[in-house]
């Protein structure tokens, strides 16, 4: 019986196979498979290349990072764990050559650098024409000497053997820096690099509090967990990587997943009106199949088993087309990737493969179970009558709401972002239905007095409202999803031009000592240059949420959890600062004495999952402070850009001793750029960054952002002509019946087609009205929280974006009606 | 052949010498040739004969949805005489399986062709139709809780309630049962004759064609009126070859 099912399945799915129905789910499938498959095998594909990278760029088994040096006692202590250790120190400092100068990130190593792995330079000039493998040397720069990276050189345009400046002292460039086997905890930095000698760096005295120090340490397994409890314990604010641990860019790289995985929650739930679309006319033609299998004797369970069959058969033929879209794809992003990820190179990864395969078609199962279901629950009465759809119906729009469910909670990290996505999708879907009825009713209202093609086609509409307003829904959320996408895209780009109109001053200054800064405001005070604003922090790093460490507290991860992780920054202030507005909670009295309380920025509150009450428990230069929560503030903008996660009240001040640093923004004149060399020969550990530098920086990733959302609106663009071609498809039958109808009144086919417009551009135009609305409420939501944007919908643009993109849907649905327009009477006669 | 035409009737379905032909495997196939015969608005007509005669294929000449082979098919009406094909707002069809929107109730179902043409008292109109055949209680109905002779009731009323001069109607009580199909066939002919249009029936039921004023039967090729109810100068005789 099985070989005649198998057979008689083959048979049947070849013949169902070049149905359009058919046709439209086969398009969705390959489009969800491509997307997942690339997503996967290129996600794994990083991932063990981060493994492979910090195998061999570690430079040691395990790397004990800290924003101080220890204390003896504790050097002792790391040194017992150890069979051999040594010490560098890195600070950003500006570097001056023939009045130039460049920030570097500078390194001062020890005489056991390096500890493992190779340390590779050269002494030949850099000529471009290929890469240089140079040789390995086996230690650190002598006293008096700087080796420079070779981008660095390249800037600077210096010669070996040049004198350059760092602060009052001057260093003698001896070799170009090829690599550092440590390189592994630069992370994905691209800051240009120079290297010292420890006691060079310990000459140019930089200020204790911003220089960071590493510990490289060669120790057995045994010993790196001991190490491990130590630091626990001891030094709970250090940050410790080995061997057997993680990459300190798989969390960057979990994140950037997730983040394109919720993205995916906006491509399943299209693909899911389209397949609910298609699963009417499935349940129909599964249904007559099942009746007339039991007309001629066989059971129900055997037509389903068939259908079974049929549905595998799709798949069989479906995965090997879709699987090498994708291995393309995947090759083509790897490519792509490798300019961000040194050294990254494809490779073929069949688990990958099988996993997310069988991820993918777990869905699609779910997504025809309710076919099969439909056609189970039916009596053969039903069957025949063909009565009897909506419990099919309904579990189809369950199976839907089910999968996108699974999507979100697994790929979240981000839950405010979630939130605010689905909690979008759902206002939409609100407003799409309202419309629909209200303004279907209201229209047929008022132009019932009216005679003509307008009314009539309202008329038509307001009768057919449930099927009509599926297929509204469908079209309005692809317009909504694919007008926030593109202005999104657009906003974004205008941002850099946003952000020289605020005019905040055109250079910032991300980190100055109180030295520094008192310096700094007699030197603008001489030169005549504005200082725009100057805000003081203290570094701290949370330690403990509610006497719970951060991964106890919030095992998700996130943006603000990766950023919390680190040191940050911490500003008091007596008064809700002018950029800041309190969502959460009520804002200090200016005199409080009560020092232990702080405001927290709300996209971290919701991301660590904070409420107000809570206590947060900081390492501030060598001590710890508990701190509750009282109050919760957003960005605001108009009141210049700097603006802190966590803010405290002044008399907090008083109670730490810490380093104070502060931030601060410009205005220069272009006369008065080459005074900054002065500025940066005195402090060379002075942080700035000009406004170019930033556009730069932000126009580098913007052209990323930019490249992964054309590709995603390429997708969205690509669904939603599926589910416009799958909602006609779904209403093929009674479209085809209505227009013969329409005919059998005396009308002709113009009179068909013109009624198709009509209701398409009504179906347009109330599609629009969703779309508009649900685009403005997404950015009012999301623009301020995600992006600190200010929403300022550009109307204009909007509408004529949105104008197009219906005119695309009335084309697109006029031509894909075509087939209904060709009914005639004579169908009509024929069905006897 | 012999013919007549009614001096008394200014409307009438005219057709000239019409054959009908079409391509097969094994070379052309002749349906019918040589059909001269009119048909008088206000006048019931059935057409009977074997499956495969070409009954529903004439019935489609004669409305205008497609072209003879051969011939015209003309409507005159008063002095002005033009192809069926351009009067088409003029008929209206019944059909088998009664092909009512399901998604609109009996009232909006026959109110349908007076929307389109913009007649603002579609809804009293599709009443009073609805009351004539006998609907009244069910005008909210939705086809689904009808009855096969309710729909086909509400099809009737649809058909006419435009006006049209000619309602072709292709076996309509073909899925009813007897005594649904002779309550179907006494509404449709009466209303027909109320409302003054031409009545044209395919049928293979002898039952139902007994109760039109002529009969005529499509058999071998041709077409011939086999009975007629009334006087000779009321009806014509079509005669082929």
């Amino acid at each position: 019986m099985w070989g005649n099912d198998i057979q008689l399945s083959w048979q049947l799915f070849k013949q169902e196979r070049q149905q359009s129905h058919q046709r439209f789910l086969r398009w969705t499938q390959t489009v969800l498979v491509v997307f997942v498959l690339t997503l996967s095998l290129s996600s794994d594909n990083i991932q063990s290349y981060l493994t492979q990278n910090l195998q061999n760029l570690l430079g040691a088994d395990a790397v004990l990072s800290h924003r101080q040096a220890l204390s003896v006692a504790q050097y002792q202590s790391l040194s017992e764990m150890s069979d051999r250790m040594s010490v560098t120190q890195q600070v950003t400092a500006s570097l001056n050559y023939n009045d130039q100068w460049q920030q570097v990130w500078l390194k001062g190593v020890d005489q056991n650098y390096p500890l493992q792995g190779q340390l590779r330079t050269t002494q030949q000039p850099l000529t471009g024409a290929g890469s240089v493998v140079g040789e390995a040397t086996d230690a650190g720069p002598q006293v008096g000497e700087i080796w420079l990276d070779g981008r660095l050189v390249n800037t600077l345009q210096v010669p070996l053997g040049a004198q350059l400046q760092l602060g009052q002292h001057t260093f003698v460039f001896s070799r170009i820096l090829l690599h550092e086997p440590d390189r592994l905890m630069e992370g994905h930095s691209v800051q240009m690099r120079a290297m010292v000698s420890a006691q060079d760096f310990q000459r140019l005295e930089f200020a204790e509090d911003i220089v960071q120090t590493r510990y490289l340490l060669a120790a057995s397994n045994a010993n790196v967990q001991a190490l491990l409890a130590w630091q626990r314990e001891v030094l709970p604010a250090a940050d410790i990587y080995h061997k057997q641990g993680s990459h300190p860019l798989a969390l960057f790289w979990q994140r950037t997943e997730n983040v394109l995985g919720l993205a995916s929650v906006i491509l399943f739930f299209m693909a899911a009106i389209a397949i609910e679309q298609l699963s009417h006319v499935q349940i129909r033609k599964q249904r007559f199949f099942s009746a007339v299998c039991m007309s001629v004797g066989a059971s129900k369970g055997r037509g389903i088993r068939i259908s079974m069959l049929k549905w595998l058969w799709s798949i069989a033929l479906l995965i090997p087309s879709a699987a090498a879209i994708a291995t393309l794809c995947h090759y083509g992003l790897i490519q792509w990737l490798s300019d961000t990820f040194n050294g990254l190179s494809w490779q073929f990864q069949p688990a990958t493969y099988l996993s997310s395969l069988a991820l993918v078609l777990a869905v699609f199962l779910l997504f025809q179970l309710p076919v099969w279901f439909a056609t189970w629950r039916h009596s053969v009465a039903n069957l025949i009558s063909g009565n009897g759809t909506e419990r099919g119906m309904g579990l189809t729009k369950f199976a839907g709401m089910a999968v996108l469910s699974v999507i979100a909670i697994v790929y979240s990290d981000n839950w405010l972002l979630t939130a605010m996505i689905i909690g979008t999708i759902a206002i939409c879907i609100t407003f799409i239905v309202v419309f629909s009825w209200t303004g279907l009713s209201l229209a047929e209202k008022l132009s019932q007095r009216f005679s003509g093609l307008l009314p009539f086609s309202l008329y038509m509409m307001k009768q057919r409202l449930v099927n009509k307003s599926t297929q509204i829904l469908g079209v309005g959320l692809c317009a909504f999803l694919l007008l926030f996408t593109l202005m999104l895209m657009k906003d974004l780009g205008d941002m850099t031009a946003a952000h020289q109109r605020e005019h905040n001053g055109n250079l910032l200054v991300s980190q100055a000592s109180s030295e520094q800064m008192d310096y700094m405001q007699t030197w603008s005070n001489e030169h005549g240059i504005d200082i725009r604003q100057v805000k003081p922090f203290v570094y701290a790093k949370l330690l403990r949420i509610n006497q719970q460490t951060i991964e106890e507290f919030q095992p998700t991860p996130s943006d603000s959890m990766a950023t919390m992780s680190r040191s940050i920054r911490m500003h008091w202030s007596a008064d809700v600062p002018s950029n800041n507005r309190v969502i959460a909670g009520q804002w200090w009295h200016p005199q409080t004495e009560n020092w232990q309380q702080v405001s927290v920025e709300e996209e971290v509150m919701t991301d660590l999952g904070l409420t107000i009450g809570d206590q947060l428990e900081f390492y501030i230069s060598g001590n710890t402070a508990t701190f509750t929560i009282v109050a919760s503030h957003v960005y605001r903008s108009g009141g210049g850009n700097i603006t802190f996660w966590v803010q405290m009240p002044p008399a907090a001040r008083a109670h730490l001793d810490s380093a104070e640093f502060a931030m601060a923004s410009l205005e220069l004149t272009q006369d008065d750029w080459p005074l900054l060399g002065e500025l940066w020969q005195k402090y060379p550990t002075l942080r700035m960054v000009s406004l170019q530098e930033m556009t730069k920086r932000f126009d580098d990733m913007l052209n990323m952002v930019t490249q992964i959302i054309s590709g995603f609106s390429f997708l969205i663009i690509l669904l939603a002509g599926i589910v416009i071609l799958a909602t006609v498809n779904a209403q093929e039958r009674k479209e085809m019946k209505k227009n013969s109808v329409v005919m059998s009144f005396g009308f002709d086919r113009r009179m068909c087609l013109k009624l198709n417009i009509v209701e398409w551009t009504v179906t347009g135009g109330l599609a629009a009205f969703g779309a508009i609305a649900g685009t403005y409420v997404a950015g009012l939501l999301i623009y301020q929280s995600q992006f600190s944007l200010l929403y300022q919908p550009n109307w204009w643009w909007l509408l004529s974006t949105l104008c197009l993109i219906m005119s695309a849907v009335v084309g697109l649905g006029v031509y894909a009606s075509k087939r209904s327009l060709n009914a005639s009477i004579r169908d009509l006669l024929a069905e006897n | 052949m012999k013919q007549s035409t009614s001096q008394t009737h200014e409307c009438f379905l005219e057709l000239n010498n019409v054959a009908q032909r079409f391509s097969a495997k094994g070379g052309e196939i002749e349906l019918f040739s040589g059909l001269n015969f009119t048909i008088l608005q206000g006048k019931s007509y059935a057409i009977t004969g074997p499956s495969g005669a070409g009954k529903s294929s004439l019935l489609m000449l004669m409305s205008g949805l497609a072209q003879p082979s051969l011939g015209q098919v003309n409507m005159v009406d008063g002095s002005m005489r033009q192809s069926v094909c351009k009067i088409r707002e003029r008929i209206g069809f019944v059909f088998q399986q009664f092909h009512l929107l399901p998604e609109l109730n009996a009232l909006n179902n026959v109110a349908l062709p007076l929307k389109l043409r913009g007649d603002k008292r579609a809804h009293d109109k599709a009443k009073q139709l609805l009351k004539r055949v006998g609907l009244e209680p069910r005008l909210k109905h939705f086809p689904s809780q009808l009855s096969g002779g309710e729909q086909q009731r509400v099809a009737i009323a649809r058909a006419l309630v435009f006006e049209p001069s000619f309602i072709f109607a292709d076996e309509p009580t073909g899925n009813l049962d007897p005594n649904s199909a002779n309550e179907i066939a006494d509404i449709l002919l009466q209303c027909c004759e109320e409302q003054g249009a031409g009545l044209v029936m395919v049928t293979h039921s002898q039952a139902l064609a007994t109760k039109a004023q002529y009969i005529y039967a499509l058999k071998d090729g041709s077409c011939e009126l086999v009975e007629s109810n009334k006087p000779a100068a009321m009806s014509e005789v079509a005669n082929v070859g």
